[in-house]
């Protein structure tokens, strides 16, 4: 009996605020996704969706086209892309010990582009195979570009911000911008270029539902291993020498944050390129709500992440209409400011 | 009697500079001890090496009779606790959450926290005085509040000994009286402490014996009677002839004037 007590008096004041945040979250996607279906050039009203998903009146030939080959595929991509990218900029946070990590910042995804370039060049992305050489070749590339700014920016077991921006900037400078080499091998000027260029810029293509598939597969496995190192980034938090102390094998740790890490941003720019900042503004804001504790923040990164980038992606295609906007314009003008707030911040010794 | 821990001829060097030189010493159950000497000396290194952070270059530490290197960190880590003298945390972690990661030892992969758990993180905050404190952001407090909670970390892994590096380092006088008075309750609690002091003054009437590390020298131990006496710190930290008086003034135990 007095244990129980002494539980129930233990357990965080915020543990009920991040149930109810989680559940606000999974709602609010569920809503931004029939809202999103329904937008675009076509539109599909909303109460018609939720009316033909509850076998009511069935929607038209057309629409169902437009919803399953177009739509649908969309949004899962944001979905997955946004999900990932918030993931690994979390993980990547806890790593470097410093909020301003970010798949795209440290330069993990610069490697990534220029891995997928080279799977693109070798073979057509269309096809499963061709899709499943340029993810395996985005995760190389994310994993060696990330271990090199790893390598470069640490000195005496700490990872100075400038030296860590610095190192990011420029290997994420080379890699993404080698890319463009890739243009010479690329005698037809077809797919590749095409494709190298809405990477460079950011856009979620129109992926096939196989690619789906692959891009799926690979954030069950980043978030299923992200999960036992949420509370291993926490013990990481207070330094390497006081992790090692109480039991943490700090070197698995750091492999196991990068490859993960790595996986999660491969999947993402496999279907979207270089789309900056998401995972620097998602992580935080839910810092401000939820506090820390990366085990709190794991679930509620992966969700918010998700509808972060579905209504980024949802407005870049269809503010312009008909032309469309690169999704990873969007986040650099929204993501940029914050960026540059957070290092403020950091320069006055707040987080540093 | 075994001893907690224990050092034979113990040596550790960082690069070619040699710190510890053919150092044997044991730790028993109870005892309170003042690791002294001047910068440089190697007490800190002594706390790691206790620890299982550093390993020596050559001779033996044993833990309870069994040779730290073919112990799990994990395992050392339940039996000694490392309180470091400082700690960046970069996010703003709450008291509670700081204090969890004392039970980073006995979690398992994909376990979370349970019911034993939160008792040992509440026994550590209470002894501490820091229960109040719990869900106040660690970076936010006194240094005086910090240096209690990181206590709490080391409570929390329900050590038999605690190794406190420089414990009263930047605390004021008043916050210096109630980390000795903590001190006092842990030996009370059955805990042995190896605490690196530089002031002098703070150790009479709370430690029951000193260790006093010079560079070049064996290490010498001793009640506090026998060890701070002018004498003997004169050699050991090379003070002037002039500075007795100083030095004497320095040895004075505050607590007297109380």
């Amino acid at each position: 009996m007095e244990v129980i007590q002494t539980i129930t008096a233990h357990r965080w004041t915020g543990e009920r605020q991040q149930h109810w945040l989680l559940a606000l979250l999974a709602a609010s996607l569920v809503l931004a996704m029939l809202i999103a279906a329904g937008m675009g050039a076509v539109h599909v009203p909303l109460w018609l969706l939720v009316h033909s998903m509850i076998g009511g009146e069935s929607l038209s030939a057309d629409q169902r086209i437009i919803l399953f080959t177009i739509r649908l595929p969309r949004i899962f991509a944001s979905l997955l892309v946004g999900g990932a990218l918030s993931v690994s900029g979390l993980l990547f946070q806890g790593l470097f010990r410093n909020p301003l990590a970010d798949p795209y910042v440290i330069g993990s995804s610069g490697g990534a582009v220029l891995g997928a370039s080279i799977g693109v060049f070798l073979l057509p992305p269309i096809s499963v195979a061709g899709f499943g050489t340029t993810a395996l070749l985005a995760f190389v590339g994310a994993l060696g570009s990330i271990t090199l700014v790893y390598w470069l920016a640490r000195a005496d077991g700490r990872t100075p911000v400038v030296a860590l921006l610095l190192a990011g900037f420029a290997v994420s400078t080379m890699l993404s911008y080698s890319s463009y080499f890739l243009e010479v091998m690329d005698h037809d000027f077809g797919t590749g270029m095409r494709v190298l260029a809405s990477w460079l810029h950011g856009t979620i293509a129109q992926p096939t539902w196989p690619q789906l598939a692959i891009v799926t597969f690979m954030l069950v496995i980043g978030l299923a291993g992200s999960v036992p190192l949420a509370r291993n980034l926490n013990t990481l938090a207070l330094g390497e020498e006081y992790a090692t102390h109480l039991g943490l094998s700090v070197q698995r740790t750091r492999i196991a944050v990068i490859v993960i890490g790595s996986i999660l941003t491969a999947a993402a720019v496999a279907l979207g390129g270089l789309i900056s900042f998401v995972g620097l503004i998602v992580p935080h804001m839910l810092r401000m709500v939820l506090g820390p504790d990366h085990v709190r923040l794991l679930p509620a990164t992966a969700l918010a992440g998700a509808l972060f980038l579905l209504v980024a992606d949802t407005v870049a295609r269809t503010a312009i209409a008909p032309a469309e906007l690169p999704v990873g314009v969007l986040t650099a003008l929204i993501g940029g400011p914050f960026f540059l707030y957070l290092l403020r911040k950091t320069k006055q010794g707040v987080m540093s | 009697m075994k001893p907690l821990i224990e050092f034979v001829r113990v040596g550790f060097s960082y690069g070619d500079k040699n710190v510890l030189r053919d150092l044997d010493a044991s730790v028993f159950e109870n005892q309170c001890i003042a690791v002294v000497g001047p910068n440089g000396a190697g007490k800190t290194t002594l706390l790691r090496l206790a620890a299982g952070t550093l390993a020596p270059a050559c001779g033996e530490v044993y833990l309870k009779c069994r040779d730290l290197r073919i112990l799990k960190q994990r395992e050392i880590a339940r039996s000694v606790a490392f309180v470091p003298q400082n700690v960046e945390v970069p996010f703003s972690f709450t008291v509670e959450q700081f204090v969890e990661q004392g039970r980073t030892p006995f979690l398992k992969l994909f376990g979370g926290l349970c019911a034993a758990d939160y008792e040992a993180m509440r026994r550590a905050m209470e002894l501490t005085d820091t229960w109040s404190r719990r869900s106040r952001v660690f970076n936010e407090l006194s240094g005086g509040e910090r240096q209690r909670v990181k206590i709490a970390l080391g409570l929390a892994q329900q050590p038999q000994m605690l190794l406190l590096d420089e414990p009263m380092q930047h605390l004021d006088i008043g916050r210096q009286f109630e980390m000795i008075d903590l001190i006092h309750l842990l030996r009370r609690e059955g805990i042995a402490i190896v605490a690196s002091m530089h002031d002098l003054a703070l150790i009479g009437g709370t430690f029951s014996s000193v260790w006093l590390m010079s560079p070049d020298v064996p290490m010498r131990q001793g009640s506090p009677e026998e060890i701070l006496r002018p004498d003997v710190l004169e050699i050991a930290f090379n003070t002037l002839p002039h500075h007795r008086s100083r030095l004497l003034e320095r040895m004075r135990n505050p607590m007297e004037y109380a």
